[in-house]
């Protein structure tokens, strides 16, 4: 068997060990990132309201039928929080979204993703699964 | 050696920034509180200045490092040939001009406002986009949304560390010296105290990043494929890795990149931060709103160690918005706000602008809005993006904004547009004659006029914005703006859905006097001093004297305004319309019903109106609205109960059915042509016969520069009467509906004394136009008032006679007022007797005078009148089949001479 000089072997050894923290690092991220990751969200809801900006989620009410978009940018990840004459605006670029999401202007190239959600019986609150 | 290594470069001053970063930094931690960034820091600005001055110290060591790195980094390549770094050190050294930038970022996204958040959102889905470990390093770089924890470690630990370790072996040094970091510290300190690190506001819609991403945001604003962009990052770090290690043509090669690279990045950032405005769209300076869009970024108070007012004081005040505000601390004691508006909820920067983390009167009231809510300002205040952004988009579309009718009517009477129905917008006003003439006696109307001065809206007021008709004074508050001297903050005027008659007196008393007819006045001709000393005279904006009339039935009834007109009327409902009936949406059959109903479930209610009634009225939620019939929008005062109408008075909640109309009004046989108004209209106001000239002499106004100035149109009037209104046919559809009509303009424009009219010289114009005269009486007029009556039927006043003659009758028509020369009809009539009137005859396209066949048909009628009476039996059985009636007619009968058996 070969020697192993002490030096090939100390940086043998750091080197798996900077890979084990890599490692720790990925496995303990990944595991905090499931347990944080946004489950599902509740929001008062009220069916006659247009546009509703609600945290990460944009609610629309059009013709009896609700949708639930992503309220980030698909440009940059930027909140939208506006509407002008019915196009959602992105305050960073001023990418431009039609009210179902739909991509009117960029530099924005994807439509806003549609969320499930469900509304309560009552009609007071929906159930947005992030 | 030890001469270069006392020797003062870049270098040396960055590592005395840093320092001093580390410093400020440590002390800045005691204040700041992770859990709340915002409001930590805006506490920070507004109740401690020791730690302001401490922030801007850790701002501005932090940037001025930066930048005497970057410099350093120029000097190096400048000087030196090679540089010749060892490959680890090199590398390690690139890699610090990366977390340089890193730590700054974090420090960025650290004082939680709107810039933050987004700036925040920009690297999370840049970093996320890295291929393989993308959501993990962004995950562990930023941490949990809204949580700022992991970037505050980051930034204090991980950045620092890395930072430290890279310098000192860098520069094998860890001490600055003495004389240098004192200086440094004096420089900065001084700078720290005259400008504060910037904070935004979180209500200006504009946001950006750190000056030195300003450039990169402009890049990524390029970019479909943003995370393209990160590749230019490895790029730079590649260039200043080489240029530190390696030697020959390719150092030359990196060294002219790296150089080609800041230049255009430098242009770039200008760009950014000085062209750029809200949603990143370009903006130039001198636009209107370049202020606010862009300069607004740069403002940034001075520290000030004694405040205008006690720290306790600003302990206690509200958050609002997330943060504190420094006007809360000197206003504490303000009473009169409606809920919504109080400062506890809103503050006093979202209305009135300045700066909310200034701490100096001065400095806090730069810039502020002393009158919000003119249009000029709303998207700053009552549009911003929490408020009424929607309201405030609306409003400038409505006729009050444009006046599209009042121009366009305009412009045609003066023979400068085809028709009268183009649509138009008070902004676009030129110099014609016919504008001049709108600038110096109409256009001072249109809400965005702006309200210069405090004080109540009254009779005087015009225009104003949103406060036109929100803006109510209380009896304290109107007090203390006479009692100079007094703290007139006190008491502040409400701004609440309180809008009564006064507020739309002061424009609607005007033209068509909707609101004097409505309260049962008329003008006269009589001067102020001719006016009798009687209750039956009123005097109006000290110089016109109007004159009792009956009111309108609904006044008398304890009705305001409001009570029929709803918000989408009023603020109009984003359309654009040429004329008020148009935009007008409330109609009498919206409330007096025959017939079942067409009603909402107060749950099924648009936002805003859902928002309103509760306001008004609380709960309405098991209520049944009724729905207007041409727009489809709700009357929120209405309710439907157990096969009842009722409406409930918006300012005072009187409840008062609504009754079904006279079953003379709904039979179809007769009369169903006509609108309700052109029977229970009691009365309008006539002026007949008026002459404008222009008089270059004439002290005159510019309503729209608000200024006075020398020439001016000049309008002489005629005569002024209150009487049963003349009917015409509109109209629309194809359908046709008798109205109500008013002479619009029977007038005479003197085209030549306007300098450089064009074309025609004295202009004469016989005008009737649709009227909603607002005189409505609960019973219609009777059947002679309009069969038998020559000014119903648009001839004018005189005598129209029926000659009883054997075999056949025949009217005729002997007018009060001579012929006008210009027409040969006489000068108050709309139409001549017996005579079709077309071509311009009225101040819209659709409105015209009964033709010979529509003045047969009514005063064939009149004949029977002649003989029998209005309430007869028969009479009245005439409005079941009329033509069957008079094939039974007794012999003694006699028909006008046009019926033909």
């Amino acid at each position: 068997m070969e020697r192993v000089s002490r030096r090939t072997f100390l940086q043998l050894a750091m080197t798996i060990t900077a890979g084990l923290f890599v490692a720790l690092w990925n496995k303990l991220a990944q595991n905090q990132l499931k347990q944080d990751e946004q489950r599902t969200r509740i929001f008062p809801f009220n069916k006659n309201k247009t546009v509703i900006f609600a945290d990460n989620f944009i609610i629309i009410n059009q013709e009896d039928s609700t949708t639930v978009l992503s309220a980030h940018c698909t440009h940059l990840g930027c909140k939208i929080n506006e509407t002008e004459n019915g196009k959602l605006i992105c305050p960073c670029h001023g990418s431009e979204y039609d009210l179902s999401g739909n991509v009117l202007k960029g530099p924005a190239y994807k439509s806003l993703p549609q969320l499930q959600a469900r509304i309560s019986d009552d009609g007071n609150q929906i159930e947005i699964q992030g | 050696m030890n001469g270069k290594k006392n020797k003062t470069t870049f270098g040396t001053v960055a590592l005395s920034l840093f320092w001093l970063v580390l410093v400020s930094g440590v002390l800045l931690a005691v204040p700041y509180k992770v859990e709340s960034p915002y409001l930590s820091v805006s506490g920070i600005m507004v109740a401690n200045p020791w730690a302001s001055l401490t922030r801007n110290l850790h701002y501005w060591s932090a940037q001025f490092f930066l930048i005497f790195s970057l410099i350093h980094l120029y000097d190096h390549f400048h000087y030196k040939e090679r540089i010749g770094i060892k490959k680890g050190i090199a590398w390690r050294l690139s890699l610090g001009v990366l977390i340089i930038f890193m730590a700054m970022l974090t420090g960025f996204l650290l004082k939680g406002d709107a810039d933050s958040l987004q700036a925040r959102q920009i690297l999370e889905t840049l970093s996320a986009r890295i291929p393989f470990i993308g959501q993990l390093l962004a995950y562990s770089l930023l941490g949990k949304t809204g949580d700022f924890q992991l970037i505050y470690v980051h930034h204090i630990a991980t950045f620092t560390v890395f930072i430290t370790i890279v310098m000192v072996e860098h520069s094998r040094r860890f001490w600055p010296s003495a004389a240098e970091f004192l200086l440094t510290t004096i420089s900065v300190l001084a700078v720290s105290y005259l400008f504060s690190a910037p904070l935004h506001d979180n209500l200006n819609p504009t946001v950006k990043g750190p000056w030195y991403f300003v450039g990169f945001q402009e890049i990524l604003h390029w970019l479909s494929h943003p995370e393209w962009s990160l590749l230019l990052f490895l790029a730079i770090l590649v260039l200043i890795y080489l240029v530190n290690a390696e030697k020959g043509k390719l150092v030359f090669i990196s060294k002219r990149s790296l150089l080609v690279v800041t230049a255009f990045y430098f242009l770039l950032t200008i760009t950014g931060l000085f062209f750029r405005g809200e949603r990143w769209t370009w903006i130039l300076p001198g636009e209107s709103n370049y202020n606010y869009s862009v300069l607004h970024n740069f403002k940034s108070p001075r520290v000030n160690f004694s405040p205008d007012f006690e720290s306790q004081g600003t302990f206690n005040s509200p958050v609002v918005f997330g943060r504190k505000e420094s006007c809360l601390s000197c206003h504490t004691e303000t009473h009169g706000f409606v809920d919504s508006h109080k400062p506890e909820v809103i503050g006093c920067f979202s209305c009135h602008g300045g700066d909310p983390f200034a701490t100096g009167k001065k400095q806090s009231h730069r810039k502020m809005i002393l009158i919000p809510g003119n249009l000029a300002t709303a998207q700053q205040t009552c549009g911003t993006t929490q408020c009424h952004p929607e309201i405030v988009e609306r409003v400038p579309t409505g006729l009050m904004s444009t006046l599209s009718g009042m121009i366009s009517v305009d412009r045609f009477v003066f023979n400068e547009q085809e028709n009268p129905d183009i649509l138009t917008d008070v902004h676009q006003l030129g110099n014609s004659a016919a504008d001049e003439h709108l600038k110096n006696l109409c256009v001072r109307c249109h809400l965005g006029n702006p309200k210069m001065e405090l004080g109540v809206i009254n009779e005087s007021s015009r225009g104003g914005g949103c406060l036109a008709c929100h803006l109510n004074y209380s009896a304290e508050a109107e007090q203390l703006l006479t009692d100079s001297g007094k703290n007139i903050h006190q008491f502040h005027p409400s701004v609440s859905l309180k809008v009564t008659n006064n507020h739309c007196f002061g424009c609607h008393s005007r033209s068509g006097r909707i609101s004097t007819n409505y309260e049962g006045w008329h003008e006269t001709t009589l001067e102020a001093n001719e006016m009798p000393d009687s209750s039956n005279y009123r005097l109006v904006e000290g110089t016109r004297v109007f004159t009792q009339q009956p009111e309108d039935v609904h006044h008398k009834a304890g009705m305001e305004c409001i009570d029929c007109h709803h918000s989408y009327e009023l603020m109009g409902d984003g359309k654009h319309y040429a004329h008020e009936e148009d935009q007008q949406d409330v109609q009498c059959i919206d409330c007096h019903i025959d017939g079942t109903p067409n009603t909402i479930a107060a749950s099924d209610l648009d936002n805003e109106s859902a928002l309103i009634a509760a306001l008004r009225f609380g709960n309405i939620n098991n209520r049944r609205l009724l729905i207007t019939q041409k727009h489809d929008h709700a009357l929120i005062n209405t309710s439907f109960e157990n096969d009842s109408l009722f409406l409930f008075t918006k300012n005072t909640g009187i409840k008062m059915e609504l009754k079904a109309p006279a079953i003379v009004c709904t039979r179809n046989n007769a009369h169903q042509h006509l609108a309700c108004s052109a029977c229970h209209s009691a009365w309008a106001p006539s002026c007949i016969g008026c002459h404008n000239t222009y008089d270059e002499n004439e002290p005159g106004y510019d309503m729209i520069r608000n200024e006075e100035k020398i020439g001016s149109w000049v309008e002489y009037i005629g005569r002024y009467t209150a009487k049963e209104p003349a009917l015409g046919t509109r109209t629309i559809d194809g359908n046709r509906e008798v109205i109500p009509v008013i002479p619009g303009m029977i007038l005479t424009i003197d085209k030549k004394s306007y300098p450089n009219a064009k074309g025609d010289s004295v202009i004469f114009h016989r005008l009737f136009a649709p009227a909603a005269p607002h005189t409505t009486s609960a019973s219609g007029r009777d059947c002679i008032s309009c069969h038998n009556n020559p000014v119903a039927l648009g001839f004018g006043e005189g005598e129209l006679t029926y000659h009883v003659e054997p075999e056949k009758g025949k009217w005729t028509f002997n007018p009060k007022y001579e012929d006008d020369p210009h027409d040969n009809l006489p000068g108050d009539a709309w139409t001549g007797f017996m005579q079709n009137r077309n071509g311009v005859v009225s101040t819209r396209t659709n409105v015209q005078p009964f033709d010979i066949e529509q003045q047969q048909k009514i005063l064939t009628v009149g004949a029977c009148l002649h003989c029998h009476d209005q309430k007869s039996n028969l009479m009245l059985n005439t409005l079941d089949n009329f033509n069957a009636l008079i094939q039974k007619r007794s012999s003694r009968c006699v028909l006008p001479e046009w019926v033909n058996e």
